[in-house]
């Protein structure tokens, strides 16, 4: 079994990605490089029940949101560190999650789809009428507290890099330990077929809320770190449903239902808009008009994504 | 003998339309039930109606002592009830071998006892050498087979095969009611629906006629192919 | 307090006749082709971009522009379908949603790079002209796209009935697989449905125009309407998604009237989930409990 080969291989990237704020200096590159793992962490929680369970949610900005909020709120109104916070905006992501589920998991295909967009929407349309409680659509900054780990800030980037790294090692090693264990062949099987899943003793609607709850759970931290690397939140930017096409977009192009699926499409898309961007500047529908036809591509020709395109040139080799 | 499956007067209706009424039978433990009659008759509705997929109407389903009626059908393969599907639903993009350990995982969490009971079901079914082949990429037969052995790895006491034998050539024939005999050999309790009067005649000493919804005739093979309701059923349909 | 309730229904009628075009359009290839298209809205989108072109180029008023927008999607439609549509029928899932997402998204931001965001808006001689029937405020604008849309609606049901390739489409809806036992063509048919649900958007993209500005987003308000319609209505039901347009039309209405003018969204999304979790059977994939 080529298990030592591909533990060398993780082991190698994860090396890379470890060093690489010590050898990168530049700032900008930096941002990059927090965008990117910030995405495929969101990408790789989405993956979970996009990928593996085929359960296509395009409403995962409700969860980052909610996420966003949760320590917001905490830290602002009661003076909790944003690190406490980041956990109960997953618990409270996790508990939206259930009647959230329960109206969208009684549709299948593009009709929980469409639930789920219209989900993620009523929060952002609540959130930008919760003025008192809230901030409303102004939104609010949080108190620049200079150098404050406890309170999830940091001078210069690094450190919020290796934050963010973390979060992404801990959701792959999550989908590493589902993707091997009995929950992990109970997902892609209802993703293949869920009447010929109940049938052979799978607890569809079960095994679908829990893995929404660890969705949410997960996307809702990226929400937390959010707001303390960009210092602001409003309910635009925490709900925006650009959030929730990348969380499904990396995943399709870097490919369903992998491991590293998500992250490889991030690098890919990231990469690709920080490049469009020096070259093209700021120009409005640029980035999204390229990434829309990556996306269509892919469906069109490699629906498996980077990943399966990868797995298919092994097994021809063989 | 215990009663492996008592149905009584099973009824569902779908909108107008009157897919099960009245049906009642009784199967033996380790005896081999065939469900016949002409297109339409409610055979697939049954078996649906028993597993859980649909709410029957009116009714009981008793199996092995318990009453099913309004269990999920994760709930009643828990039970010992599995079935196959009339077009099979292997997991495509999961090998042969992921696709009978997702039903061997009902019984064994692990994945070394899972895999070993998977290769148990998968040899019984003479798949060993597709293992590694994804799901999708089996043969029409084969893909049978599959279905067979995801069912058998969740080691039912009762289960239902929906016309395995569609579509086979004969020689395939000979093979699935070789598999089906090895099964009820084993000492499973099994109820095929079928159309093919040759496996019938083969497998079943005790048959259930259903037409448009209700049973018309019930018993040996011989008394039921002569009774003349079930000829006048069976006019304009073809069986073998 | 009866004339503004009947301001807001006759408010909400007309409109629901646009909505009605857009729905319809999302009914019928859901119900053909058996596919959700989300970029139904940006194809409403390019007939009033069109229609805008027209008028500013040409001077044409917009209803005249209904009769080059109609045929110019509809042969648009047919390349979709042809191109894209058709290579991901019969796949599972992933494709047949995001394909169709993936044009929604790239439509909307091409036209934000060609286009920008700006508003734009057609004037004509009726685009503030209103007949005044006991009290009550009927646009002309309004009334004429209500009519319009009123009478393509009709043409549409009429085709679907009488010729026959509206049976086959029907029958295609139908039941698929005996209908190619039939020698029906599915690919001629697909293309056809996609040609008229488009055609459909683009009329209802001219008709807008002398009341309503255009943007590059502007479909996605339409869009929404119509799959809550279009689920009211029954998946693939024309008639019942026409009526269901109507009714969304008048409930928007009075909900602006008497909620407040920006909770509208919210009651329609709030709707949709509603109508989502009342009547999942015939959404949920097949199994009935």
């Amino acid at each position: 079994m080529p298990i030592s080969r591909r533990g060398l291989l993780v082991g190698a990237v994860i090396a890379v990605m470890a060093v690489l704020p010590l050898a990168v200096k530049s700032s900008f590159a930096l941002d990059i490089f927090i965008r990117i793992l910030l995405f495929a962490f969101i990408g790789t929680a989405w993956n979970l029940l996009g990928g593996y369970a085929k359960q296509f949610s395009l409403g995962h900005s409700a969860f980052f949101g909610l996420g966003a909020y949760t320590s917001t709120l905490m830290q602002i109104d009661l003076g909790i560190s944003p690190w406490i916070g980041m956990l109960a905006g997953g618990v409270a992501a996790m508990l939206a999650s259930l009647p959230i589920g329960w109206i969208c998991f009684r549709l299948r295909g593009p009709y929980f789809t469409i639930a789920t967009i219209a989900t993620a929407q009523v929060l952002m349309l609540i959130f930008l009428k919760l003025r008192d409680f809230a901030w409303g659509a102004e939104g609010t900054t949080i108190p620049n507290l200079g150098n404050a780990p406890l309170m999830m800030q940091f001078d210069g980037k690094v450190p919020y890099y290796y934050v963010v790294l973390v979060l992404l090692l801990v959701a792959l090693a999550i989908t590493a330990w589902i993707g091997h264990s009995r929950i992990g062949y109970y997902l892609l099987a209802l993703g293949e077929d869920q009447d010929a899943a109940e049938a052979v003793g799978i607890d569809v609607p079960r095994v679908k809320r829990d893995i929404y709850m660890i969705s949410a759970f997960l996307t809702a931290m990226a929400g937390t770190f959010y707001v303390q690397y960009i210092y602001f939140i409003d309910p635009n930017t925490a709900f925006n449903f650009s959030i929730s096409i990348e969380a499904a977009l990396v995943s399709i192009v870097g490919g369903v239902g992998t491991l590293l699926g998500p992250l490889i499409g991030t690098v890919l898309l990231e990469t690709t808009s920080a490049l469009l961007q020096s070259w093209l500047g700021n120009l409005a529908g640029v980035q999204v008009t390229v990434y829309s036809l990556i996306l269509m591509a892919v469906i069109l020709w490699r629906p498996t994504g980077i990943m399966g395109y990868l797995a298919e040139l092994r097994a021809r080799r063989r | 003998m215990t009663e492996a499956l008592i149905v009584r007067n099973l009824a569902k209706q779908f909108g107008g339309l009157r897919a099960v009424h009245d049906v009642s039978f009784t199967v033996r433990e380790h005896e081999t039930l065939a469900l016949i009659g002409p297109n339409g008759a409610g055979k697939t509705t049954a078996f649906n109606l028993i597993m859980g997929f649909y709410r029957p109407d009116a009714g009981s389903v008793c199996a092995f002592g318990r009453e099913i009626v309004g269990l999920r059908p994760h709930d009643v393969c828990i039970h010992g009830v599995a079935r196959t599907f009339q077009v099979a639903k292997p997991f495509g993009g999961m090998t042969v071998l992921e696709n009978v350990m997702t039903g061997a995982f009902l019984r064994d969490r692990h994945r070394d006892g899972s895999r070993a009971n998977a290769r148990e079901a998968i040899a019984f079914v003479g798949l060993s050498a597709r293992e590694s082949t994804p799901a999708r990429d089996l043969t029409t037969i084969d893909q049978r087979r599959l279905e067979m052995a995801r069912a058998l790895a969740t080691q039912p006491r009762l289960l239902l095969l929906d016309e395995v034998m569609a579509g086979l050539n004969p020689a395939e024939v000979d093979q699935a009611v070789g598999l089906v005999e090895k099964l009820a050999a084993r000492g499973l309790t099994v109820v095929i629906v079928e159309h093919l009067m040759r496996a019938v005649r083969a497998l079943a000493k005790h048959i259930v006629v259903l037409d448009h919804g209700q049973k018309i005739a019930e018993g040996a093979p011989t008394e039921v192919m002569n009774n003349p309701e079930v000829v006048r059923a069976y006019l304009g349909s073809s069986g073998h | 307090m009866v004339e503004i309730v009947a301001q807001a229904v006759i408010n909400g009628l007309l409109i629901g006749g646009i909505y009605a075009l857009v729905s319809i359009g999302v009914t019928l290839i859901f119900g053909v082709v058996k596919i959700v298209n989300f970029a139904q809205g940006e194809f409403v989108m390019i007939g009033m971009y069109i229609t805008f072109f027209l008028a500013t180029q040409f001077g044409l008023d917009p209803l005249v522009s209904l009769f080059v927008c109609m045929p110019v999607l509809f042969v648009l439609g047919v390349l979709i379908q042809h191109f894209l549509i058709r290579r991901v029928l019969g796949l599972n899932d992933l494709p047949q949603i995001f394909l169709t997402f993936a044009l929604s998204l790239l439509i909307v931001n091409i036209a934000l790079m060609l286009l920008t965001a700006n508003y734009r808006t057609v004037h004509t001689a009726y685009s503030d002209e209103a007949f005044h029937l006991g009290g009550l405020y009927v646009p002309v604008a309004k009334l004429i796209a209500f009519g319009v849309a009123m009478l393509l609606s009709a043409l549409l049901w009429a085709f679907l009935r009488t010729t026959d390739l509206g049976k086959a489409m029907r029958a295609a809806s139908q039941n698929r697989e005996v209908a190619q036992l039939m020698g029906i063509n599915p690919n001629r048919v697909f293309a056809v449905a996609l040609g008229i649900a488009l055609a459909l958007a683009g009329a209802a993209g001219s008709l807008l125009m002398p009341f309503y500005p255009a943007y590059p987003m502007v479909g996605q308000v339409f869009v929404l309407m119509a799959f809550v319609a279009v689920v009211l209505g029954t998946l693939g039901n024309v008639v019942g998604a026409l009526i269901a347009s109507l009714l969304m039309g008048i409930a928007e209405s009075l909900g602006i009237q008497f909620v407040g003018a920006d909770s509208g969204l919210i009651v329609v999304f709030l709707l949709l989930l509603v109508t989502l979790a009342v009547r999942p059977s015939g959404l949920a994939g097949g199994h009935t409990r």
